[in-house]
């Protein structure tokens, strides 16, 4: 909100208080203040010119030449193509060398053959709003040659820069709880309150009225609880006057012609919106009601609008002349000729108007104040001030009848309790009860003493009690932000502090980062939790159950991912264009609505999402050099770190995600577990998944691992084993076998055949080739036998090959002996 | 017979002696040691010798070989030392050659930044907890305080996940705080890093996905005071600046009361600059002391019991520590990006 620190003059003496003070305790004690700056800054570059005469253009009809006293003795010469301009006018002129905004520089020029030394200025010319017919006249009297904005009373403000208004922007949000400071009246109320000066007084009492019947107004719905409806008359709709003008501009308003001026002055000046409607265009009584279904409407900015019951409209009878607390009807706009007219001011409901004003895109200044439930009492304050404020501009006001009071409300002024002790305890400070009272009434309570000597009965006025104050606690807050929270003294905590919990799953997490981030050489990203439509259309996932959002960020983000792998998948491809391999891993959550909580909440899936893609292998590749084997081994290498247990691979069973490939996927457990769910799973992407996502020339593998089943795994203690004192034997096995025979239960077999002297296993090759025939598969063992007791012999190594031999062949697979 | 000795050992020696390696030795040990040599021609020789000569020139023939082989392997030992002396020149080394890369991977900027925080809360006596990403209404809004008509809920804020408005996306990290009451007993102290969601427009400084660090301490006693010397301690660790300042103005938060907005004295300048937009001051987190309605919530009575509670962002964090100029990055999954920290 833009507040005029000139306005605030009205309301308050400001002496001694700059708008850089004002800005800055504000900040401190009330609302943030985003920006503090001039006001028309081009007013201080123009000067006050006078006209000494006015002819026409020798060559031109519509041009006037007008020699202009600029208070140097030399009057110039100035070409001008106003209408309104004239001999004796005071007027404000840009020199040459003058920049005007929009850094229009101005220059000596020649129009139509005759020199221009100058420009007089049309009111948007200088930043003044959209004025544009016409020069803009200034008042007689003043000090030609000055600078405009001096000459009209200038403010000075930070850095010795004088401007005719300074405006203070404060940050809306910082207003949400404060229905009372969207005017300037409020503003102006705090200042009081901070500095401990007097508010002037402000007449809110009607002036008498005639007789006459009030105006009928009927309210049908519970969106609105107050109506008060006041005709007028008598009113000239006329220019307002400048410096009006200029207040409004200041406050972000343009100014239009009187009437829409008065209203907005009003709103601007007390929070209260309010509307003036052409009192003879109204043919029956007002009716407040909601809007039908389908019920349509023209609004004043000429689009019509469908509606709905949530929307609720000001009627005159059946006929829609506004959108209640948005915006007038098309039809309701007042005649220039008009001599009635219809004062409505409103207590509307705050949802009801947010929700119609923020469906149709159309939030306005009346909107976003009667969204923050204003005072109910203000309606007929504001009605009084908009009549007395008419009288205050020379209109010649007549009232004919009583306004009418529509409406059930209730003041929501209260009492509230405050317990010296309360606020001392809350902001640790030395108050005595008798100063917190003090310093409530500077902030315009109603203070009186309370059931016992340290309470106070604090009686909280009804701008101030729709919403924000309402417990104790909001008056220590009062209290604490009136005194300034820098007089706040710092205090160390002090009270016993249990040791931690140790959070298993925390520590988990980070091992796991820092192995991956290290010696796996991954890549730690971090992904949405929306997954596209069209990326999980791609990995064949849309189908499967998901939490949805109903109102998403844009069309296809509906889905929150059931797990993090797909998110990791779908940014593979972006990355692949940089360079020929990519390791990315994630840790993060997925959630699963097939499995609800006892709210209803869905299931967490925490996991560590890893995806590894590489060029394919060459033919002359180890066996393991695949991405699928190298992925499966970061897995072992991360399980092995964090928890010292080795996986056990098995083929998985039952439905796959789409982007598993459906005959290559691993899930590994760990068998000293027990029966659970598996701790990982490493696939081979699907093809079809990867010709969607262009990844068909690479090797993609992609892999999890569950946070929560890894971290339930327990840590095997490790006690030391003797050193051994003889040396082992080193053995090569390779076996042949059918492709179906598992490297699990060969090395079982082998492992079973050294009778415990087998130390080290270790798998060196894989082969299948044309001389084994199809269907067959060769695979060759590191084996490392060594006894605790003795140094083995080459006996000892044929008679282990001999049992090796024989299990395999009970497993049909062959020893190769070469 | 003597003379022939004496030559023999001479001759030895000299060619011992201008022996250069190993093979030129070897060739010296098998003219006079080796079989068939000088040695064992003299040896062989002695059958045919009258007997009174036998002896002398049997130990002759030993004491030549003997000296031969000390010749020899003084020798050895003399090139072994040059060889040795020779490798430790320094022919052949660059020192600016690079060494062999070591490649890694790396953690996310906001983990690391993350990590940092946490490890000074926790320092501190606090507790790092979790919470759930998709929440429930009642924990996201009801029990903080936010009331069915606050603007808060409003569609354009809030991602729903049903239409019964039940449950939706957390829209801060705010709601462990009712988690947190209601797992542990005051006085604790606790933290929450985590993932937040608001449904807003992307652009550089917004993110309809960004991140929080929320904190939360309830005891007896607890007062405003407590607040500012928590915040501005563990700041200057943050931040990693000894004298950083703070200052407190007034602030709105449903579930706080009084509620705040903590500046800190801008860490890059000393008379403003473009991250303090000239003020001095950044805006660095919301807090304030814990609402009655929000302890009750959580079971807590605040009559006996009050607390403090503050959150920022730690996207922004992130962003002015590193000079980030674009929020996006942070879920963009760009290697370009990552390998960076």
């Amino acid at each position: 909100m833009d507040v005029s620190y000139r306005w605030l003059q009205r309301h308050v003496d400001l002496e001694g208080v700059s708008p850089g003070d004002l800005a800055r305790e504000l900040t401190l004690h009330t609302a943030e203040v985003e920006d503090l700056r001039p006001f028309a800054p081009a007013l201080g570059t123009v000067v006050v010119g006078h006209v000494v005469s006015r002819e026409r253009h020798p060559d031109a009809d519509k041009l006037s030449l007008c020699r202009v006293d600029v208070g140097n003795g030399d009057p110039l010469q100035i070409v001008c193509g106003a209408p309104n301009v004239d001999a004796r006018q005071n007027v404000a002129v840009a020199t040459v060398g003058a920049v005007l905004p929009g850094d229009f520089k101005i220059k000596k020029s020649k129009i139509r053959g005759v020199e221009s030394r100058g420009m007089i200025c049309s009111e948007r010319e200088l930043g003044l709003g959209e004025e544009h017919d016409g020069i803009w006249v200034l008042p007689e009297g003043l000090s030609v040659g000055a600078p405009v904005a001096e000459a009209l009373g200038s403010i000075e403000g930070p850095g010795g820069v004088r401007a005719l208004d300074w405006i203070v922007e404060i940050d809306n949000k910082s207003l949400t709880h404060r229905p009372d400071l969207w005017g300037h009246r409020g503003i102006a109320a705090e200042v009081a309150a901070i500095r401990g000066l007097p508010l002037k007084p402000l007449d809110l009492e009607l002036p008498p009225t005639g007789d006459g019947a009030p105006f009928p107004v009927r309210i049908e719905t519970a969106g609105c609880s107050r109506y008060v409806a006041l005709p007028i008359e008598g009113v000239q709709v006329t220019r307002s006057p400048d410096w009006l003008r200029m207040l409004l501009l200041a406050a972000g308003q343009r100014p239009l012609d009187l009437l829409v001026d008065v209203s907005n002055f009003v709103m601007l000046d007390l929070g209260q919106p309010n509307h003036l409607f052409d009192g003879e265009a109204l043919r029956s009584g007002i009716v407040v009601r909601d809007a039908r279904p389908g019920e349509r409407m023209t609004t004043l900015d000429g689009t019509e609008r469908e509606l709905g019951p949530e929307d609720m409209l000001i009627c005159d009878g059946d006929e829609p002349v506004a959108l209640a607390g948005v915006m007038g009807g098309e039809g309701s706009k007042v005649n220039p000729g008009t001599h009635r007219l219809l004062l409505e001011v409103a207590s509307f409901h705050p949802v009801t108007v947010r929700r119609t004003a923020s469906r149709l895109g159309l939030r306005s200044s009346a909107s976003a104040r009667f969204e923050k439930h204003l005072d109910p009492t203000l309606p007929g304050k504001a009605a009084a001030h908009l009549v007395n404020f008419l009288r205050e501009l020379g209109q010649d006001v007549r009232l004919p009848a009583p306004p009418t009071d529509a409406g059930d409300w209730t003041d929501p002024a209260r009492t509230v309790r405050l317990r010296g002790a309360r606020v001392r305890s809350l902001l640790g400070v030395e108050l005595s009860t008798a100063e917190i009272g003090a310093l409530l009434e500077r902030l315009h309570f109603g203070v009186a003493p309370g059931a016992d000597a340290d309470e106070l009965a604090v009686s909280i006025p009804s701008a101030r009690a729709t919403k924000d104050l309402s417990i104790e606690e909001d008056l220590v807050e009062e209290v604490g932000r009136l005194i300034g929270y820098d007089r706040i003294p710092e205090q160390a905590l002090t009270d016993a502090v249990h040791p931690m919990a140790r959070d298993e799953r925390r520590v988990l997490v980070r091992r796991v980062q820092d192995r991956l981030s290290g010696g796996a050489r991954f890549h730690e990203a971090r992904t949405h939790t929306f997954l596209p439509a069209e990326l999980a259309a791609a990995l064949g996932v849309a189908d499967e159950p998901y939490v949805r959002v109903v109102n998403p960020a844009s069309e296809g983000l509906e889905r929150v991912r059931r797990g993090v792998v797909p998110s990791l998948l779908g940014r593979l491809e972006t990355n692949l264009r940089e360079r020929p391999e990519v390791r990315l891993f994630e840790i993060g959550k997925g959630y699963r609505p097939e499995v609800e909580g006892d709210r209803g909440q869905p299931a967490e899936v925490h996991e560590v999402a890893l995806v590894l893609a590489a060029p394919r292998p060459g033919p002359g590749a180890r066996f393991d050099a695949g991405a699928q084997a190298r992925l499966t081994g970061v897995v072992d290498d991360v399980v092995r770190t964090v928890r010292r247990r080795e996986l056990t691979w098995s083929r998985a069973e039952g439905p796959l995600p789409g982007w598993a490939h459906p005959g290559r996927t691993a899930v590994g457990a760990v068998a000293e577990a027990g029966e659970g769910p598996p701790v990982a799973l490493v696939t081979e992407l699907d093809p079809v998944a990867a010709r969607r996502l262009g990844l068909e020339e690479h090797d993609v593998a992609a892999a999890w691992i569950a946070v929560d089943a890894l971290a339930a795994v327990p840590i095997p203690r490790s006690w030391f084993q003797p050193l051994p004192r003889f040396p082992g034997v080193k053995v090569d096995v390779a076996l042949e076998c059918p492709e179906e025979l598992a490297h699990a239960e060969l090395a079982a077999a082998v492992e079973k055949a050294g009778k415990g002297l087998v130390r080290e296993l270790e798998l060196f090759d894989l082969y299948r080739g044309e001389n084994l025939g199809a269907g067959r598969k060769s695979l060759a063992y590191h084996v490392l036998l060594q006894a605790a007791d003795r140094t083995l012999t080459d006996k000892d190594c044929a008679r282990f090959l001999d049992r090796v031999e024989r299990a395999a062949g009970d497993l049909g697979a062959r020893l190769r002996r070469e | 017979m003597n003379v022939d000795l004496d030559d023999h050992l001479e001759e030895a020696r000299r060619r011992i002696a201008e022996a250069a390696d190993e093979a030129a030795l070897r060739a010296v040990e098998r003219a006079y040691v080796d079989k068939g040599g000088v040695v064992a021609e003299m040896l062989a020789s002695i059958p045919g010798l009258p007997p009174e000569d036998r002896k002398a020139v049997g130990v002759n023939a030993n004491r030549l070989k003997t000296a031969i082989q000390e010749a020899l392997e003084a020798r050895r030992s003399e090139l072994a030392d040059a060889e040795l002396e020779a490798r430790r020149g320094a022919r052949g080394f660059d020192p600016t050659v690079p060494g062999t890369p070591q490649r890694r991977g790396s953690l996310h900027p906001l983990t690391q930044l993350q990590r940092h925080v946490e490890d000074v809360f926790t320092s501190m006596g606090y507790l790092v907890l979790d919470g759930p990403e998709v929440e429930l209404d009642e924990y996201n809004f009801q029990k903080l305080n936010i009331p069915a008509d606050h603007p808060a809920r409003e569609m354009q804020d809030t991602f729903w996940c049903d239409r019964d408005q039940h449950l939706v996306l957390r829209t801060h990290t705010s709601p462990v705080q009712i988690r947190a009451m209601e797992q542990l007993e005051p006085p604790f102290r606790t933290i929450v890093p985590g993932r937040v969601f608001r449904n807003e427009e992307l652009d550089a400084t917004h993110s309809h996905t960004f991140h929080q660090v929320e904190g939360l301490c309830v005891a007896e006693g607890v007062a405003v005071g407590h607040l500012v010397m928590t915040l501005r301690t563990a700041l200057r660790e943050v931040l990693m600046k000894d004298d950083l300042d703070v200052r407190l103005r007034p602030g709105y938060f449903p579930f706080v009361e009084p509620g705040f907005e903590l500046d800190v004295r801008c860490p890059f300048c000393a008379d403003g600059c473009r991250i303090c937009k000239h003020t001095t001051w950044i805006e660095f987190c919301g807090c304030g002391m814990v609402h009655p309605n929000v302890l009750r919530a959580g079971g807590i009575d605040p009559e006996r019991f009050s607390g403090f509670a503050f959150g920022f962002g730690l996207d922004r964090l992130a962003m002015m520590w590193a000079a980030i100029d674009d929020v996006r990055h942070f879920l963009e999954a760009d290697l370009r990006f990552l390998e960076q920290f």
